[in-house]
């Protein structure tokens, strides 16, 4: 059994990766922590030393979760506004 | 009462109206552009922003701040895309009974909102190249 999930990529993630997005075919339970480590590995040594925040259908996860089909990831590198 | 919005092109500042009559303090912020970066001269700043998330963040900052601190209203506008060196940024006003108390309040908004609202910015160099920022305004 799989899930699709979307990986949304800002900033230092967008450039480590040259894409806005990626559509991930993971399995079933996979964690949040998982998908870290795959967009980690797809991106070299570029988000080496970037403290990653995650979030899920908008809203921050302070623990590793278990994701469901449709969900929208987002590894959020350190924020810069104002 | 809050009112929150990330916007395009340049900020309409909140009005300063007379008639906050139990409020004996207006504080406004303007966070400008500056000239340099990194000792280097820029021509602009890029504002990117979680849409969908960004201004989620930002009103929940907000009203997590209104009641945190005894101040009765607090407005933010911050600016996405292109923003030219000089202009405004992040459009900040906070009405409160005394000045402290909307002095604290809006430090601590503006801290908690560079540390949780996600919005990236990106220094535009004369040559049109780009590169990453974390400086404060």
């Amino acid at each position: 059994m799989t899930i699709q999930v979307t990986v949304r990529c800002f900033s230092h993630v967008r450039e480590a990766l040259g894409k806005d997005v990626l559509n991930l075919e993971l399995e079933d339970d996979t964690d949040t922590s998982t998908v870290e480590n795959k967009i980690r590995e797809m991106a070299g040594d570029n988000l080496d030393g970037i403290t990653l925040r995650v979030a899920v259908n908008r809203e921050y996860m302070p623990e590793p979760i278990a994701l469901k089909n449709g969900d929208e990831v987002a590894l959020i590198p350190p924020v810069q506004g104002g | 009462m809050i009112k929150t919005e990330i916007v395009q092109g340049k900020i309409d500042p909140f009005p300063s109206e007379d008639n906050h009559t139990g409020e004996g303090a207006e504080v406004v912020f303007n966070g400008r552009v500056r000239e340099t970066e990194n000792g280097k001269p820029i021509v602009a700043l890029e504002y990117e922003q979680y849409e969908g998330m960004a201004d989620q963040e930002l009103e929940a900052l907000a009203k997590e701040t209104v009641e945190k601190f005894p101040i009765h209203d607090l407005f933010c506008r911050h600016r996405e895309g292109e923003v030219p060196v000089g202009e405004s940024s992040l459009h900040i006003s906070v009405w409160a009974p005394h000045r402290k108390e909307a002095l604290d309040a809006l430090s601590w908004f503006i801290s908690e909102l560079k540390k949780r609202v996600p919005i990236w910015k990106w220094a535009i160099y004369p040559d049109g190249t780009k590169e990453a920022t974390s400086h404060e305004c």
